[in-house]
């Protein structure tokens, strides 16, 4: 194992590394983390065995920062979208830092029962579970999917002017989540198993179908519709409950350990399962489970790569750092959970101190600005890591990305991107379906 | 209660794993099992994504008709369009002032509801403006006063002649029956509380009327709360009209002025309530409500069904029979060897799904065609309880290891089934007998609520004495 001073460092120059990219809307930290590999390669920026911590540094900053750029950047425009998040009617209202700091405090709880239950719970809990229900991935992972159709919420039905219209209305809705889902499934499919991507991309190839998908049509929704860029108030209080808080961080913590565990199972799958267990409601309630949850779900996925009796391998950066060494101590794993707090304690005050920042000058720069510099480096990203046809990947999967906005249904149907190709291969199809769509 | 959707979802994925079968073919990537759990929230799904959309209206109240574009209220309306159905609607309207008919000060009354639901009139000073607005199409007389000529002043500052504006308020008939536009930020409830006493009515002249109230969706996706409350002792219908709130429910301000919160109207013939509770109209949609004519201990009255599409044939055992045979049926069909036992799985999934909604207040006729009427629900808890439905889903998570474990050679959790079982469903059973304890609670609220929600003898009472 690295001496501790190295190990420090490294998780200290991942925290800064993540807070710095993290706050720009359509960045993940996964994405910048794979760029950073395929240009620099690791060996040559720091010893293999850091990679780790700095890995770990860099997510737990990305968990707590990506608050902002979700809060301050995101589309509000309800001519847009039909339904606004609510961090971004907090926003509309003025809010957006006491919606960084509902969120920070989910993520704060979330670091706390991360560490204690990777201290207490995982090591002894978490191997049994994990055996007694892992042949059975693909089930859950088929019963989550089926229930995000059965489960859609039509939400412009009701003012039909009769039954015929109501249902068309409605279920132009669903079908259009559907169609969603099976045009990233295809495409999915296509990059996984064709050679429509360069094999010198192995690690990456499914960077700009992502990219494509969440970051550039989010940053695409910014500039095609006209988000009001309304006064902000800094102000450190917030309105919650103590009974929210622990309802909300119940759920969130559920919800990012069922994500964080098993595969293809993101976070917001993970949340919508756990909103419904927990009947969640409340705006203050969804941000703090978010926190939660999105620490909970990234950290602890990757975590459970140092954890010795399990190893599992989850999430993009766990395979791309794996890829080039894997912790074996336990040692390891105890320095990992102790990285863990201490890059939270400064991702952070960073965070806080960014979102007062941004909140007081929130009107000098208006999003549509900033959207345009990012769309351009999402290109950029996308051509260094994959060549000229990770950018039609990308052009694709944002059309893709904007047709789940257009339908006014739940953006995590790009997620078939990568489901549907996973369940085709758990399944052992693929080659039935390479006939299907004359790909082989 | 009435359980989330994957709540009873995962009671069909949990129900799966009682089939060995089953289980053996999920481990061998055969995902057809699911099924079961698609035959699970089947009710919900039926009610949800057919039911609701296809079901009668008969009266269709809108206080805040969407703009088609924007989707949320006020819609820009054109002078020349509105009319006297649109009484107490909320509209926007852009147009040219014509003439400032009058400004100036006086006194206004008006009646307040209390909390007891005594009506009180209060009488408070007020500075006002009327003025004529034109937009091509026609004329209207526009009308501030109150707490919204304050905010009219703010906005619009100086009315003069010729100015130009977008000006938002409710629809009113004035004395000699012209239209006119009240300048508000919310529909008066006055026509909502008219439309559905006169829907009470007429279910008890012809049998059944069913009505649909839409919600009040603003800018910001934020929606205008309002209260429905059918009180049959004093046989009126009550609509509060309440703050801005968001999807979550959360308030964030803007409580309408006194004097136009309420619209009270009265029914002519008696009704009772079978919801021991307001209906609260404010985010994703507004309810349907069917009033029924019925019998209630030996006379005709007038009952309320909310939302009259579910919980109807879909929420039944019978329909579980179906399932099974369908499902059957089809799976034989292209040779599943396992046919019987998803069949099964299939049918215990819907009928645990039917089973944990009888746990709360509204009920299922369980056996139509033998059964007719609907089973009341053992009220063991409120809609949407976090504890219940948690404690539910734990169950079946449990129950799933457990199978799991059981099924699996060599046992991945060594440790005897009974011991197993008990370390996994601990949570559960800590939430249901909480939920227990608390269920007696709420029945004794419950039973006192609708001690006075079936009242009939109340009005009567008042008649003779001349309260009313």
């Amino acid at each position: 194992m690295l001496p501790v001073s190295q190990l420090i460092l490294w998780s200290l120059i991942g925290v800064v590394f993540g807070s710095l990219i993290s706050w720009i809307p359509g960045f993940h930290i996964f994405n910048i983390m794979a760029l950073l590999v395929a240009v620099f390669g690791v060996g040559s920026l720091m010893p293999v065995s850091a990679f780790p911590f700095f890995a770990i540094g860099s997510i737990v900053a990305y968990a707590y920062v990506s608050a902002i750029s979700s809060v301050y950047f995101s589309v509000a425009d309800e001519s847009a979208v039909f339904l606004l998040f609510p961090t971004q009617r907090y926003l509309l209202l003025g809010r957006g830092h006491e919606a960084v700091m509902l969120y920070l405090i989910g993520a704060v709880t979330g670091t706390l029962i991360l560490v204690l239950s990777a201290v207490f719970i995982f090591p002894k809990v978490l191997p049994p579970i994990y055996q007694a229900t892992s042949p059975y991935i693909t089930y859950f992972l088929t019963a989550i999917v089926v229930f995000m159709f059965m489960s859609e919420w039509p939400k412009e039905g009701d003012r039909g002017r009769g039954a015929g219209e109501r249902l068309w209305l409605a279920w132009r809705q669903i079908l259009g989540g559907i169609a969603v889902f099976f045009l990233a499934g295809i495409l999915g499919f296509a990059v996984m198993n064709t050679n429509l991507l360069p094999s010198t991309s192995a690690y990456t190839r499914l960077t700009p179908m992502f990219i494509g998908f969440f970051g550039m049509s989010w940053v695409l929704l910014n500039i095609l519709s006209n988000p009001p860029m309304l006064e902000q108030v800094v102000d450190d209080r917030v309105e919650s409950s103590h009974y929210n808080i622990a309802k909300a961080s119940f759920g969130g913590a559920l919800g990012g350990t069922i994500a964080a565990i098993y595969p293809i199972i993101t976070g917001g799958m993970g949340a919508l399962i756990a909103g419904h267990m927990t009947s969640q409601r409340g705006d203050d309630a969804f941000i703090i489970s978010q926190g939660v949850n999105r620490v909970i779900y990234y950290v602890g996925a990757f975590t459970l790569l140092f954890l010795p009796d399990l190893r599992l391998t989850r999430g993009a950066a766990a395979w791309l750092v794996s890829s080039v060494y894997t912790p074996k101590s336990y040692s390891e794993y105890l320095a990992a959970v102790g990285v863990i707090l201490l890059s939270a304690g400064i991702s952070f005050l960073f965070a806080y101190y960014l979102s007062k920042g941004i909140a007081k000058t929130f009107r000098v720069v208006h999003i549509k600005r900033l959207s345009y510099i990012v769309a351009v480096l999402l290109v950029g990203i996308s051509y260094v890591l994959t060549g000229p046809m990770g950018v039609l990947v990308l052009f694709v999967s944002a059309a893709i990305g904007l047709m789940a906005a257009a339908f006014n249904t739940r953006r995590s149907y790009c997620l078939g991107g990568l489901i549907l190709p996973v369940l085709i291969s758990m399944t052992g199809h693929t080659g039935t379906f390479m006939h299907l769509l004359g790909l082989g | 209660m009435k359980m989330r959707g994957f709540t009873h979802y995962i009671s069909g994925l949990a129900a799966v794993t009682f089939f060995p079968s089953l289980v053996a073919d999920l481990r061998m990537g055969i995902l057809i099992p699911v099924i079961a759990a698609a035959a699970a929230y089947f009710p919900d799904f039926m009610d949800f994504k057919f039911g609701k959309f296809l079901s009668r209206r008969d009266y269709e109240i809108d206080p805040a008709p969407w703009d088609e574009k924007k989707h949320y209220a006020p819609k820009i309306v054109k002078i020349g369009e509105l009319s006297e159905a649109n009484r107490y609607q909320f509209f926007a309207l852009r147009g040219i002032v014509r003439e400032v008919l009058t400004k100036g000060s006086g006194v206004l009354s008006y009646s307040v509801v209390k909390e007891d639901g005594t009506v009180e009139t209060v009488s408070e000073e007020y500075k006002s403006v009327v003025f004529t607005l034109d937009d091509g199409t026609g004329r209207i007389t526009v009308e501030a006063f109150g707490d919204d000529y304050r905010f009219f002043e703010e906005e619009f500052g100086k009315i003069e002649e010729g100015k130009e504006m977008l000006v938002f308020g409710y629809i009113d008939v004035d004395d000699e029956g012209k239209l006119e536009l009240v300048v508000s930020d919310a529909p008066h409830p006055q026509g909502i509380a008219d439309t559905i006493a006169r829907a009470i009515e007429e279910a008890y002249r012809e049998g059944e009327r069913i009505v649909k109230i839409h919600n009040v969706r603003l800018p910001g996706d934020v929606y205008r709360r309002f209260w429905v409350h059918l009180d049959p002792p004093k046989r009126e219908v009550r609509v509060e009209m309440g703050p801005i709130v968001t999807p979550g429910g959360v308030s964030i301000g803007g409580e309408v002025p006194e004097y136009r919160r309420y619209g009270v109207a009265k029914v002519g013939v008696p009704f009772i309530k079978t919801y021991p509770k307001p209906t609260r109209v404010d985010s994703f949609s507004g309810p349907e409500i069917a009033f029924r004519r019925s019998e209630f201990r030996g006379r005709k009255v007038v009952k309320d069904r909310f939302l009259p599409w579910h919980h109807g044939f879909s929420h039944s055992m019978t329909m579980g029979l179906i399932i099974a045979a369908v499902v059957f049926a089809f799976f034989k069909l292209i040779g599943y060897s396992h046919a019987l036992d998803l069949a099964l799985a299939s049918m215990i999934g819907q009928w645990l799904h039917v089973f944990e909604d009888q746990l709360g207040f509204m009920g299922s006729n369980l056996f139509p065609p033998l059964t007719k009427d609907v089973i009341p629900g053992f009220k063991l808890g409120e809609s949407g309880s976090g504890l219940t439905n948690f404690s539910t889903a734990w169950l079946m998570i449990a129950l799933m290891i457990w199978n799991f474990n059981r099924f699996t050679q060599p046992r991945p959790i060594p440790v005897g089934d009974v011991e197993l079982l008990l370390l996994l469903i601990w949570p559960s059973l800590i939430g249901f007998a909480i939920a227990v304890i608390k269920s007696f609670q709420l029945r004794r609220e419950v039973s006192r609520l609708m001690d006075y929600y079936t009242n009939l003898e109340a009005f009567e009472e008042m008649e003779e004495v001349g309260g009313i």
